[in-house]
């Protein structure tokens, strides 16, 4: 009888909480690409005012995602009463903040150079911001895995590594998709070609550290790896967002397609990334909420 | 042993150095009282208990023996024959302080003669005539003793050898304790008794709620006397009252047996009908009790004033006379057949918490009036539209007043140490709500206003009465009566002058004054000292918190506690004792003996009231002021010494004797109280008790009260849930030949099937609690437990049944069939004949 | 001066007094009306509406004579942990730690993130939804009263944290804890945490002496995993797990160094790769 009585909360965190940290995973991945684009180079220049103006939204939708999480918008103000170092979440919300000034800048760096705003609004954002909207990117989508795995729920301090890892990796991932979608409906090509390059290489890597994660966390990954859950994660994430984009996208820079079945191609590999992205985060939360009630991992915790 | 309410009190418990729990769910039901045994145990002291079921009791005693229902005198029985044949009894206490040398008449035959009976015993009246159950006297009178207890006639002897079949075989095979456990228990008590040290024994209703409840506490008593507990600190047998006040409602009688006091309603069955012959049946010679009459006139005094004088025999007249038995059962039966008008329910809940509770409710459809005084809407007030009946064919006139709960009025409440503690008002009664006191009291002055004009000569009790409880003084609710007013009536007063009476000592039978509850005297000794209200504590017997009756005194017959010559027995025990120097008995409790009155007194042959006790008779209500091991004629109905019957439901038969149950337990085999007569169909025993959770309607309308035990449910054994297929947590049904009820299924290690005499027994436990309102709720063992009852006290057989179960759950109940023939014989007048017996 | 809790199980009745009287003195409603058939706790767990929370663990021995048969009851209650994983996680400053060295969570200024709930080893704060989800009973049957009487203190929060406040109100008033004065048999002891751990050091000690050798100290000592002390500490007869308390419980916060390091490196390589294919032709 006792076994069954859960010892740890579970989250109440849910489908909004779950697109919080995927929409913070390709913020942080759209930081790091519009640093990459070289503005010498047109089709780059391009990407740049795209990924810019795509991170700005982004991060501007976070804000109500939250907030319709806390329930009253001025609950979110409580968030900006004190800066916590050891409170992911209090420095994960300054980061978002800072995150989200650096990519308005930008954005209107961008749409000022290219004339829909006026042009001294250029100098609104001084060339530093670049870097720092990938830096703070980095940590945005970083900060959403420590965010989890900072806590008390087994398989998520099972993952204290792996997680933050994993989802900066997918957050790379997810933006690369997300650049190769606006870049094929754009007919911007050329940058299409090395979104998905580096999207093959995140997702590598996320791949590669999930399956570590699953080899080493034993117990405590099992609410995750294994049962009911796992199976949506296999063919969702793993083999629908990460192998078949990979392969595709594999098949892309191999194979000479003509243009609209490439550009085809482009849509379903970048949109079965997305998805594998989001059911990830889905993954970890529900995941979570079941590892919560496992009784024999709440009582010897991960350290 | 001659009052009415526990030798020890509650703190007292911290002194023990053994406690044995039996016939209690102590931890429980009583769980702020538990305190004092978890601080005796962290003394060190021994906790037993000894249940049905391990409960959360058995959890902190150290020594836990399962036993089955019903079956608790043959192990007192064989703890007495232990005792006496391993010469393990405090010696020297049980030949001064107990009758065990007194010489039993030649024609008493005991149980062992008689298969199972008594001498006595008139099968056609099914009663016993006890003239036998005496001691022999010699030619003065005096009753013949035997120090040496060589006689064999002698009450130890005699107990001895009604106990020698009374072996740990016995307990072992009947009751389901193993041998082992039993001496172990045995050596324990008995190491920690004597001289030095003392053992305490509580109960309740564990112990009274059967055919023989009083005999199975009375056993109890042989056993502490014989180990020299009582009198003494840490001893004693701590009774656990029950509701809050319960102690205060038998004190002020309740009962219909009774005037307030412990003084014997006057009775039409004996010849009573003035104050002389009421007092000549009545009044014991030698003792305490000669003071009767003082506390009778008083009484009477109190209850009519002016109008009481010596001329009118104090309007003893006025008086009602008993002409059978009114007690509740009977009184259910003759209500359901017809023969009650009208009926008055406060503080009470018997639609849910009585036995045969349907019998109950469709009784109230036979009323033509019927008042309920509650806090709440109960299943007894809401009998008229119950689950299956029909409110358009009951004709009963309903009226519910709103009570005032206790926070919402002052007065005591006396508690189980026999403790009066004042209660302030914290709140205004909610809605219309009015105070008990404010309804009896209305109910007077209506009373009397209609009869103002009467020139009946019936009708002068009512004019008589007195009932001036208004106080100018005391602000409050305009027409609300002092209870302080009242409880200064209940102390008493000198009536020429008004003046408060300070001890009952001070009580005279001439009229001069005038006492309620002679045993209350002292409480408010002058007209400013409510010792109710005093709350200084100490260390030792907070003599100042409080005030217990008789006389604030804390331990009863506490020259116990000292030796014969005075002395205490052991400086470890010391007590109360004997100061040679100031001439007077001085210790840390007021002592329960005459203050002055030197330990070598003799006796006085011959000679009446306290003058016919030694200095060294301890028991000073008892006639001859030892403590009774063998109870003389006349006292008890059903047995001087304690005999071991059956439950008249039980799956096994008796071991001992050929006699199955108590023969003078009370029957009604009637169409609508059905007896399971067949083990076979009926195979476990069934248990009722309490939950600390819940007490009745009150708890199951308090949320959060209700969410800790939300549901009705039934305790069972693994095994028995496997052979029958009852899952944990699920719904079971319970039945028996009288109805079925449901609960969910609690299946806990904790009960644990029994082997007795090769068979294995299981039994199952349900809680009493559960009725059909309330947020917590379910149906109630009362559904199915048919009404019989003890021959001396009335009470039920609620704690040792037999019954069957299943999975799943029970029919909707169908419309009742208050119709159902009873035939004639079989039916119930009111005041029917107080002869129990078989039928 | 720290004050907490000292609970000895070895006195404690399972009575539910404490739970009783928490929920009253806070007004907190009832979580319904379910039976569970695990033993007599039809609590379950502490929870947003349930400060106090007597377990029972029934071990029933295989004896035949039932003498060693077991069943223990323990009053559980939030820590007050030295080092406190709610406290740290609480991105509003809402949870502080007040005069009292407890860890006190302020209604107003909490936000409902969640964020201590999840952060908690030992499974205490939990959100309280807004009334109308967490009042179970049927309100038809429920004289309007006391439901009032039962929600009013959280009628203007609504979906917030909710954990025991160690009684900080009746605390500032100089008033011993609603739990602990209910307690009949002093299971639950209240006062200084210093003083409290010295007689919980002695108890132990005697009832080694005694032959109860399981008897144990939980959270008296640094508990481990970076959390402490716990100001409300425990006795217990058994293993901790036995009780539903974690015997390695982890503060959250010291995994973060090794998740930030983690997310930097696969930055940095990311980045790497990242400037390797864009600067390529
Ligand atoms: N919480 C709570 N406390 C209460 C009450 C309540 O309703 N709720 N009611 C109060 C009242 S009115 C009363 S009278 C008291 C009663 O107080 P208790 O008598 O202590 O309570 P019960 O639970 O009725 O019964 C006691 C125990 O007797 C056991 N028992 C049953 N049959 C036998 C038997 O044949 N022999 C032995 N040795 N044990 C047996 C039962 O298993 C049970 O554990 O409690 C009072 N206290
Ligand atoms: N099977 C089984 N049956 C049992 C028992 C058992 O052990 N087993 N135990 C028996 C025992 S010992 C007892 S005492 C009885 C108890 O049985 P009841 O006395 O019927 O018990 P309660 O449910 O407590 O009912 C008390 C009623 O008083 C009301 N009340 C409370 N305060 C006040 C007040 O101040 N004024 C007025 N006027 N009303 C008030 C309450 O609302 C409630 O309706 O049950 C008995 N029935
Ligand atoms: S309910 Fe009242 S009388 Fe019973 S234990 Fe609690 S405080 Fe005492
Ligand atoms: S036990 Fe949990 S809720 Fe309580 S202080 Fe520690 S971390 Fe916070
Ligand atoms: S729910 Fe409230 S108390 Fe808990 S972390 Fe969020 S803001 Fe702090
Ligand atoms: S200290 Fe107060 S808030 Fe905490 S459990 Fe005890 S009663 Fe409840
Ligand atoms: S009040 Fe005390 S004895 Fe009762 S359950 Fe709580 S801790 Fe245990
Ligand atoms: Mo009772």
């Amino acid at each position: 009888m006792n076994d069954e009585k859960p010892l740890l909360k579970a989250p109440h965190w849910g489908a909004n909480v779950t697109t919080y940290l995927f929409l913070g995973g390709i913020m942080g991945g759209l930081g790091l690409i519009q640093l990459l684009c070289d503005p010498r180079d047109e089709s780059m220049r391009k990407l740049r005012r795209t990924t810019r103006i795509a991170s700005f939204l982004l991060a501007a939708v976070n804000p109500p995602i939250l907030i319709s999480h806390l329930g009253r918008p001025e609950r979110f103000l409580h968030m900006m009463r004190i800066v916590k170092l050891k409170s992911p979440m209090s420095v994960g919300v300054w980061g978002l903040v800072l995150y989200s000034g650096a990519a308005g800048a930008n954005m209107v760096r961008e749409l000022a150079q290219s004339g829909v705003l006026p042009s001294w609004m250029r100098h609104f954002a001084p060339h530093a911001l670049t870097f720092a909207q990938a830096v703070l990117g980095a940590f945005t989508a970083g900060y959403t895995g420590v965010l989890l795995s900072a806590t008390a729920v087994p398989l998520w301090a099972a993952g204290k590594r792996h997680i933050p890892a994993a989802s900066i990796s997918s957050g790379a991932a997810s933006a690369c998709a997300l650049a190769s979608l606006l870049s094929v409906i754009e007919g911007n090509h050329e940058a299409c070609v090395k979104t998905e390059r580096l999207e093959m290489v995140a997702s590598a890597v996320e791949f590669a550290i999930l399956m570590d994660f699953r080899r080493v966390s034993g117990d405590y990954g099992k609410p995750m790896f294994e049962g009911p859950r796992a199976e949506k994660f296999r063919t969702v994430t793993l083999i629908g967002g990460i192998a078949v984009p990979i392969a595709l996208n594999l098949l892309g820079q191999i194979l000479p397609l003509p243009k609209p079945v490439d550009a085809a191609r482009t849509v379903v590999a970048s949109v079965l990334t997305l998805l594998g992205g989001y059911v990830l985060r889905e993954t970890f939360i529900e995941s979570g909420k079941a590892s919560a009630a496992v009784r024999q991992t709440a009582i010897s915790q991960p350290t | 042993m001659g009052r009415g309410g526990a030798t020890a009190w509650v703190p007292d418990l911290a002194n023990a150095d053994c406690i044995l729990i039996q016939g209690s769910n102590f931890a429980e039901a009583h769980p702020v009282a538990f305190r004092f045994v978890m601080q005796a145990k962290e003394r060190g002291a021994t906790i037993i208990h000894i249940d049905p079921r391990f409960t959360r009791t058995s959890a902190l005693a150290d020594i836990f023996a399962p036993i089955r229902s019903g079956t608790d005198i043959v192990f007192l029985g064989a703890l007495v024959s232990w005792l006496i044949e391993n010469k393990r009894y405090f010696h020297e206490y049980v030949s001064a302080y107990t009758n065990a040398s007194f010489v039993v008449r030649q024609d008493f035959q005991d149980t062992d003669d008689l298969d199972g009976l008594f001498s006595g015993w008139d099968a056609a009246s099914g009663s016993y005539d006890t003239t036998s159950w005496d001691f022999e006297r010699d030619a003065q009178g005096q009753i013949v003793t035997d120090e040496t207890f060589e006689h064999p006639r002698c009450v130890l002897n005699v107990l001895r050898r009604h106990y020698a079949r009374y072996t740990p075989e016995m307990v072992e095979n009947t009751c389901g304790i193993p041998v082992a456990t039993f001496t172990h228990i045995a050596e324990i008590l008995a190491a920690n008794s004597g001289r030095e040290r003392t053992t305490a024994f509580a109960y309740a209703v564990g112990w009274t709620q059967h055919s023989s409840g009083v005999q199975f506490v009375r056993c109890s008593a042989l056993v502490q006397l014989l180990l020299g507990n009582i009198g003494r600190p840490g001893g004693g047998i701590m009774a656990l009252r029950g509701h809050a006040d319960i102690q205060g409602a038998t004190d002020i009688a309740t009962l219909y047996d009774l005037l307030p006091g412990y003084l014997p309603m006057p009775s039409a069955l004996r010849t009573e009908s003035t104050l002389a012959e009421y007092l000549a049946s009545n009044q014991k010679k030698t003792g305490w009790w000669a003071n009767m009459p003082k506390y009778v006139v008083s009484q009477l005094k109190a209850f009519y004033g002016k109008a009481a004088t010596p001329e009118n025999d104090f309007c003893f007249s006025y008086l009602p006379q008993l002409i059978g038995d009114h007690s509740m059962l009977p009184t259910t039966f003759a209500m359901k057949d017809g023969n009650v008008r009208g009926y008055f329910v406060i503080g009470q809940n018997p639609g849910a918490s009585g036995q045969n509770a349907e019998l109950v409710r469709s009784a109230m459809e036979r009323l033509e009036w019927f008042v309920n005084i509650d806090s709440f809407e109960n299943e007894t007030s809401s009998f008229w539209n119950r689950e299956g009946a029909d409110p358009s064919t009951i004709a009963t006139e309903c009226f519910f007043l709103p009570a005032a709960t206790v926070l919402e009025k002052e007065g005591t409440m006396t508690q189980t140490s026999r403790m009066l503690q004042w209660h302030d008002k914290a709140l205004e009664p909610a809605g219309t709500s009015k105070t008990d006191l404010w309804y009896f009291y209305e109910l007077g002055k209506r009373l009397k206003a209609l009869y103002a004009d009467s020139s009946d000569e019936k009708d002068r009790p009512i004019l008589d009465m007195t009932w001036e409880y208004d106080d100018p003084d005391e602000p409050g609710e305009p027409g609300e009566p002092s209870a302080r007013k009242v409880l200064q009536e209940i102390n008493g007063y000198v009536t020429a002058t008004g003046e408060q009476v300070a001890s009952f000592a001070d009580l005279k039978d001439d009229g001069s004054t005038a006492s309620g509850v002679w045993i209350y005297t002292g409480v408010f000794p002058d007209a400013t000292t409510n010792r109710a209200r005093s709350r200084v504590g100490d260390d030792s017997t907070s003599l100042g918190w409080g005030w217990a009756w008789p006389a604030n005194r804390r331990t009863l017959y506490n020259r116990a506690s000292a030796d014969p010559l005075g002395r205490p027995w052991s400086e470890r025990k010391k007590y109360v004792w004997w100061d040679e120097t100031k001439g007077e008995w001085t210790g840390v409790d007021v002592p329960d003996f005459p203050k002055t009155k030197a330990p070598d007194t003799p006796a006085i042959a011959g000679a009446s009231g306290m003058d016919a006790h030694s200095g060294a008779d301890p028991f000073i209500m008892l006639a001859q002021g030892r403590a009774q091991l063998f109870v003389p004629a006349g006292e008890l109905k059903d047995a001087p010494i304690p005999a071991h019957y059956e439950p008249l439901q039980s799956p096994i038969h008796n071991a001992l004797y050929a006699q199955e149950v108590n023969p003078m337990m009370r029957q009604w085999r009637r169409p609508d109280n059905r007896y399971n007569d067949s083990p076979h169909d009926y195979p476990y025993v069934l248990t009722t008790y309490r939950i600390t959770e819940m007490s009745g309607i009150m708890t199951r309308y308090i949320p959060w009260l209700a969410e800790l035990q939300p549901e009705a449910f039934c305790e069972l054994d693994p095994e028995l849930a496997v052979e029958k297929g009852i899952r944990n947590g699920e719904y079971m049904v319970i039945s028996t030949a009288l109805g079925e009820m449901e609960a969910k299924a609690l299946v806990s290690g904790r009960m644990r099937p029994l082997r007795i005499n090769g068979k294995r027994v299981h039994q199952i436990g349900i809680p009493y609690n559960y009725g059909r309102m309330g947020f917590a709720r379910g149906d109630s063992p009362g559904e199915l437990i048919a009404l019989s009852m003890d021959p001396n006290v009335s009470i039920h057989e609620s704690k040792s049944l037999t019954c069957n179960i299943r999975a799943g759950r029970r029919a909707p109940l169908a419309t009742p069939d208050i119709e159902m023939a009873v035939p004639a014989q079989m039916r119930t007048t009111i005041g029917e004949s107080v002869a129990h017996g078989a039928q | 001066m720290a004050t907490g809790f000292f609970t000895d199980t070895t006195l404690c009745i399972g009575c539910k007094a404490c739970e009783v009287a928490c929920k009253q003195w806070n007004e907190l409603p009832s979580d319904g009306f379910s039976f569970t058939g695990d033993s007599y706790d039809n609590t379950v767990e502490l929870s947003g509406t349930t400060w106090r929370h007597v377990a029972f663990v029934e071990q029933i021995a295989a004896t035949p004579d039932g003498v060693e048969d077991r069943w223990l009851m323990s009053s559980d209650v939030c820590k007050h942990c030295e080092n406190a994983g709610c406290l740290e996680a609480c991105p509003t400053g809402a949870i502080i730690r007040n005069e009292f060295g407890s860890v006190y969570i302020q209604p107003d200024v909490c936000n409902g993130c969640g964020y201590c709930v999840v952060s908690c080893p030992f499974g205490v704060v939990d959100l309280i939804d807004s009334l109308g989800g967490t009042a179970k009973y049927s309100t038809a049957n429920l004289q309007e009263s006391r439901l009032d009487a039962s929600k009013t203190a959280l009628a203007h929060t609504g979906g917030v944290a909710g954990k025991c406040t160690l009684c900080y109100d009746r605390q500032t008033l100089g008033m011993v804890p609603a739990c602990a004065k209910a307690c009949p048999t002093d299971s639950i002891q209240f006062g200084d945490v210093a003083t409290l751990r010295e007689r919980a050091k002695e108890r132990v000690t005697t009832l080694h002496a005694r032959g109860e050798t399981s008897a144990q100290l939980y959270g008296a000592d640094d508990i481990g995993g970076g959390i402490g002390t716990l100001n409300a500490f425990f006795l217990l007869k058994d293993r901790p797990s036995v009780y539903n308390l974690p015997e390695r419980p982890v503060l959250p916060s010291t995994r973060q160094p090794d998740g930030y390091a983690a997310a930097a490196v696969i930055a940095v390589g990311l980045a790497i790769a990242g400037w390797a294919i864009f600067r390529s032709a």
